[in-house]
């Protein structure tokens, strides 16, 4: 039974489109993409709207060059491929909840080149080190619910929000509560299978994703996985749905027992503690986050919440998976490298791109596993 | 062959065995077999010291290689592939092996064998191959402590000198000394990837520049490039260089101008490290397979 959970998680992320459309086919409501996990879904579910991440397909693009840049990263240049080439015809909007230059221009080259009927841009404060930061987004959050109001035609109320919170919250902590078998010696779950989960959740109604996830937590203490984990490894990056890459670095000796992306557990380490203002708890939370690097300064949060993951999670070693052209992340590579090697845990950095060059790297993944158990008693 | 049709970049395949050692009376016989992405190798070890080994060009097919050079390094030796109880794979072919017990990357194998070539007090191991260049961090028993590799780029690498060889029209051996028959240093070509930088190289030649001038500008860009990927994983005494570019002056001799630190002498073929090293993980291994270890 587990088993097929797990199937319907990848089953859900291969046949993506045809699931949204039938839902809407289904339900007559609307459907909203989204480029970056600052996008508050709470308010997009409150609103009866499902949203949907906008993500690449590692398939080489052919069509974006006239209108963003091939040094833009690859998540930006797949994600606009695929709406060029009319994947997400099922859209009725796209949502940015402004991270970075390129995923901003992501959205404007969609705004501009592929029709849909709403497109909105939520001003996310840059600066969320500072006690303005969520006083600012509250506000942009009550202009970003007016204008949902204004094409939907009706109001979202504090018991549509109360929902939309319930319904963010609850997936977020089963998936949570998922993770923590991957802490034990023997993980009950593959990082590919971790990853699995989470990506569908972004792709797939909250509701549905939750009772299933829910069955996963009933059933997964039983389940005897057949394979040796290995070297545990914990991944750290950004944007990251790369599953034939996890695939491949755990069928060479390695089980990635934590991640650290937001298509992982950055996406659900924190949730909305409900308050009478509702838009400022969703605020509060996006505000709080384990943050993406464009908005982690001047202190690096994050590299000491990556020491924390690596250190509860038990990890012998992480790979820092760097999207090409990624500065940001870019930037947090030395800080987070000196970090982990003061905890004894080593990183091996490797550059992603649309495709990645499998052979190449599986000898550098594999020269790190030996270096970190592998070889020992040879000398 | 006519001055015309000439290949440049083919350089020579050859076999050794020792001929003052013989398998009869040896404990562990091993072999490490290195399928790289332009050169094979196999190394023939009796109980950890080279006894046999040849190095020739990787055909098409990994695993006819693979046997092909295998095969040639037991000639004269009346051994068998099925006499040599533990074969290590590595290299950029390491899984074609079809008679290799275990794969080990080139990367652990360089480091081991370049302990085994230069000695206990090498620290930095640079190993530029065919398609790729890594710099290597060990200790003092030839483990890695840490490494980086280039990215995908081909031009900083043994098959790019050997597309530049056969653009200037001089042997690949003595590519490295024609680049240092130069008066002044000009500045290296800008470019990175092989096929434009062989566009540059043309360009160059089309200027006037003598052939030397032009070589002294591909070692040097290569070189620039090789210093950078050293810097990066932080460069210690002794330092020395392997695989089939260590055997091109132009490229260690700079390095050495360059960096300011001289790499040690190789005592023997530094294009067998990796093959060495897979041969002596073999004899660890096979002792403990056997309870030896």
């Amino acid at each position: 039974m587990v088993e097929e959970i797990f199937q319907k998680f990848r089953d859900w992320i291969d046949n993506r489109h045809e699931y949204a459309k039938e839902w809407k086919e289904k339900t007559n409501r609307k459907i909203i993409g989204y480029f970056c996990t600052y996008v508050p879904e709470e308010i997009l579910y409150a609103a009866d709207i499902l949203p949907v991440r906008i993500l690449g397909s590692h398939e080489p693009p052919t069509v974006t060059e006239p209108y963003i840049f091939a040094m833009f990263c690859h998540l930006c240049r797949d994600s606009l491929a695929q709406g060029l080439k009319g994947k997400f015809d099922y859209l009725d909007g796209i949502v940015e909840g402004q991270s970075c230059l390129h995923l901003r221009q992501t959205f404007n080259a969609w705004r501009l080149h592929i029709p849909v009927d709403y497109a909105y841009y939520i001003y996310v404060p840059h600066s969320v080190q500072t006690p303005h930061a969520t006083p600012y987004l509250t506000q942009e959050l009550a202009k970003f619910k007016h204008s949902l109001e204004e094409w939907i035609g009706r109001k979202v109320t504090d018991s549509d929000l109360d929902r939309g919170i319930r319904t963010m919250n609850r997936n977020r902590e089963l998936m949570r509560k998922i993770y923590e078998y991957r802490k034990l010696d023997n993980p009950k779950i593959t990082g590919l299978e971790a990853m699995e989960m989470v990506l569908s959740s972004q792709m797939v109604d909250k509701e549905e994703h939750s009772k299933l996830v829910e069955q996963l937590l009933r059933e997964l203490p039983n389940r005897k996985l057949n394979r040796n984990p290995g070297t545990r490894l914990m991944i750290i990056g950004s944007e990251d749905d790369d599953r034939i890459f996890m695939q491949n670095v755990e069928n060479l000796g390695a089980t990635f027992v934590i991640d650290e992306h937001c298509t992982g557990s950055r996406y659900l380490w924190n949730n909305v503690s409900p308050s009478e203002d509702r838009l400022g708890a969703i605020a509060e939370r996006y505000v709080d986050r384990v943050p993406c690097p464009s908005k982690d300064w001047p202190e690096f949060t994050r590299v000491k919440h990556a020491v924390n993951l690596a250190q509860e999670f038990k990890a012998q070693g992480a790979l820092v998976i760097q999207n090409k052209f990624c500065d940001p992340h870019g930037i947090e590579i030395p800080p987070l490298k000196e970090a982990l090697k003061s905890i004894g845990v080593p990183i091996y950095p490797l550059e992603f791109d649309v495709t990645v060059p499998w052979g190449q790297f599986r000898t550098r993944v594999e020269a790190f596993l030996e270096t970190l158990t592998g070889l020992e008693d040879l000398f | 062959m006519s001055e015309k049709s000439r290949e440049f970049w083919r350089w020579r395949e050859y076999r050794y065995t020792m001929p003052d050692m013989d398998w009869h009376d040896t404990k562990v016989v091993t072999a490490g077999v290195d399928i790289g992405s332009v050169g094979s190798k196999a190394v023939v070890m009796l109980d950890g010291e080279l006894y046999s080994f040849a190095a020739m060009r990787t055909g098409g097919e990994s695993e006819e290689t693979a046997i092909k050079v295998m095969n040639w390094a037991l000639e004269e030796t009346e051994l068998k592939t099925e006499n040599v109880p533990y074969v290590v794979g590595t290299g950029y072919g390491r899984v074609n092996v079809p008679f290799a017990k275990r794969t080990i990357t080139e990367i652990a194998c360089h480091a081991r064998g370049a302990h085994y070539i230069y000695g206990p007090t090498v620290r930095t191991v640079l190993d530029i191959g065919g398609q790729d260049c890594k710099a290597i961090r060990c200790d003092e028993k030839g483990k890695v402590m840490s490494f980086l590799m280039n990215d995908k780029c081909a031009a900083g690498t043994g098959r790019g000198l050997e597309v530049f060889a056969d653009l200037i029209r001089v042997p690949i051996e003595e590519l490295g000394k024609t680049s240092l028959d130069v008066e002044d240093e000009p500045p290296p070509v800008s470019n990175t990837c092989v096929i434009f930088a062989k566009a540059e190289s043309l360009a160059l030649l089309r200027q006037g520049l003598s052939r030397e001038k032009v070589a002294a500008a591909y070692h040097l860009a290569m070189v620039n490039r090789i210093i950078d990927l050293l810097t990066r994983v932080g460069i210690e005494k002794d330092f020395v260089v392997t695989g089939g570019v260590a055997k091109n002056t132009g490229i260690v001799s700079r390095l050495e101008r360059n960096l300011g630190i001289k790499p040690l002498e190789p005592k023997l073929d530094p294009i067998l490290a990796g093959a060495m090293g897979a041969a002596l993980f073999a004899k660890a291994l096979y002792e403990k397979e056997i309870g030896l270890r």
